[in-house]
């Protein structure tokens, strides 16, 4: 197909070192007209500075909820191959492994049925794919799911679970990431599927507190490898550190959060009992130092991105929990929390707006977990310690 | 309450509420169930049994997603009239 629109405004956004969707674009517009048209809307777009995008209704595949969001031009007549422009997600594995037979496949079939653009991966966590129309929606359904892929979440329902890539390729990982993000995608279809929430919640699983997949800042509930007892120390790697240039006090000891190393030119010394487990020490030194053998995870509850108020960091309300298969005591929890949100939450709003208005107390109460230290967010926060009238008498 | 009834009962509500409110699936749980008398799982069941056959489907608005009585012209698109 030869080019279809000169968009001046567009090849600006080639220039320069750096990945360009514009160049992705025109080598899609080679074979697709969506594409095409989408190129030349956007560049109106640029021009008139205006947006032509629709978005939302009713849009779907049958029975399901979620996976596939609306998209229309509201300049059909002007850009054809965009009157539907819709946005299809699909439920990406653990950690991201796909063969690149699995990837052919798809890239095949959204030559087939979409605009041949996708984005690999959306912070979302799904595999999302662009451009497509209605009638398309439930053949590509059944494509998919003939070959074992589903949707994933979107609207007003559980999103789709994703975690690092944890013990597929990290030595950090303190629990088994992929094998708990699958569990909870299993555990949570209909949640996933069927959006009958308030608004969105999501959850990420990280293995350690490097937190790759960025959990404790948008998450409803990060789940965060970590672990008990004291930090493992091989004194003659600390030395080799040493003797090949690192700055221990400067690099390690100053920089730990908690202040609780020290190191006299000799012997790196931890107090475990002040040691917060951020990492950094251990990601540092390698080969110096290890977590201690009891793994297990940090629940956090509440971050998310600007919409009814601004932006939230997660906040502790489980310090330490076992992650063993089948992880009963993790879903039940879950489903405590999903209620607790549900019964309380007002139209778009996620869980961590409901405990600022509802109140951190009223949280724990009902889902049942004791306050504790480590809940304190920060200094001067009060730790919801509060007397009920029975504790009175 | 025959289950046909139910679903008689959620349809009338979602036509009422057409072009006027949104409704999400608790919403209508909600009110049919304190409406009939009948229990929210029977009341989902219910609904859920005509989100299955395109009776009744998701919708999406900013963000969030409500359930609607789709238009003849969407169900023409899709295949389903
Ligand atoms: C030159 C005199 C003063 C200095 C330099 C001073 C300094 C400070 C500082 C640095 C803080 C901590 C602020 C924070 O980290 O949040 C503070 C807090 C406080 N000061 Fe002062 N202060 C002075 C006089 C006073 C006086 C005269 C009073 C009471 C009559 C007072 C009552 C308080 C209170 C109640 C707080 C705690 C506020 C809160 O955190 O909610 N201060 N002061
Ligand atoms: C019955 C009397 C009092 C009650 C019930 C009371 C209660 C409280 C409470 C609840 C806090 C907040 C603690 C927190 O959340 O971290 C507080 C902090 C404070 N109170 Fe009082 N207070 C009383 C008397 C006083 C008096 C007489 C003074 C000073 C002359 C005082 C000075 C302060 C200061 C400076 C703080 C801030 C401490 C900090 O955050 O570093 N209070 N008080
Ligand atoms: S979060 Fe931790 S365990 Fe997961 S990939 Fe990053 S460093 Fe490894
Ligand atoms: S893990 Fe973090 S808090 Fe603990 S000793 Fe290392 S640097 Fe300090």
């Amino acid at each position: 197909m030869s080019k279809k629109y000169d968009t001046p405004l567009l090849d600006e956004l080639e220039k320069g070192p750096w990945p360009s969707f514009v160049k992705e674009i025109k080598k899609a517009a080679k074979k697709s007209e969506r594409a095409a048209d989408e190129l030349g809307q956007v560049e109106k777009s640029y021009k008139t500075k205006r947006g032509y995008w629709k978005h939302g209704g009713i849009v779907g595949v049958l029975g399901y909820g979620s996976g596939v969001i609306g998209r229309y031009s509201s300049l059909p007549e002007e850009f054809p191959g965009v009157a539907h422009f819709h946005t299809v997600r699909i439920n990406q594995p653990s950690g991201w492994f796909y063969t690149t037979k699995a990837l052919r496949e798809m890239c095949d079939m959204w030559d087939k049925y979409g605009s041949g653009l996708t984005n690999m991966h959306g912070s979302t966590g799904d595999m999302i794919l662009l451009g497509t129309n209605t009638e398309s929606l439930e053949p590509i359904f059944a494509e998919f799911s003939s070959r074992g892929w589903d949707l994933g979440g979107s609207g007003s329902a559980m999103r789709t679970p994703s975690c690092c890539v944890g013990p597929g390729r990290c030595e950090w990982a303190n629990i088994d990431t992929l094998d708990i993000n699958y569990a909870l995608t299993q555990e949570f279809q209909d949640e996933l599927h069927r959006p009958s929430f308030a608004y969105k919640f999501k959850i990420k699983t990280a293995g350690c507190a490097v937190d790759c997949i960025a959990a404790i800042a948008r998450a409803d509930l990060s789940i965060i490898g970590t672990w008990k007892g004291d930090i493992k120390i091989d004194q003659a790697e600390v030395k080799n550190y040493a003797k090949n240039g690192m700055d221990i006090n400067a690099e390690i000891v100053d920089m730990c959060p908690t202040g609780c190393m020290s190191y006299d030119g000799k012997k790196l010394k931890i107090e475990d009992e002040d040691c917060n487990r951020c990492m950094h020490c251990i990601a540092k030194m390698t080969k110096a130092l290890r977590p201690g053998d009891e793994r297990g995870a940090t629940l956090l509850i509440g971050s998310k991105a600007p919409i009814v108020v601004g932006a939230m960091l997660s906040w502790v309300v489980v310090p330490f929990i076992k992650l063993e298969p089948p992880y009963q005591e993790l879903k039940d929890l879950i489903r405590k929390i999903l209620e607790w949100w549900d019964e309380n939450g007002k139209a778009r709003e996620r869980i961590g707006e409901v405990i600022e208005h509802k109140g951190m107390r009223s949280f724990l109460e009902y889902v049942g977990l004791p306050p504790v230290p480590q809940m304190i967010k920060e200094p001067r926060r009060d730790p919801f310690f509060f007397w009920a009238e029975k504790d009175l008498k | 309450m025959e289950k046909e009834e139910i679903k008689q009962k959620i349809y009338e509500l979602l036509e009422k509420s057409k072009g006027k409110k949104k409704l999400k699936e608790k919403d209508v749980i909600k009110a049919i169930s304190e409406e009939t008398g009948v229990d929210k799982d029977t009341v989902k069941k219910a609904l859920r049994e005509m989100i299955d056959v395109g009776k009744v489907m998701y919708s999406y608005s900013g963000g969030a997603s409500s359930v609607e009585i789709p238009s003849e012209e969407y169900l023409k698109e899709k295949g389903l009239l």
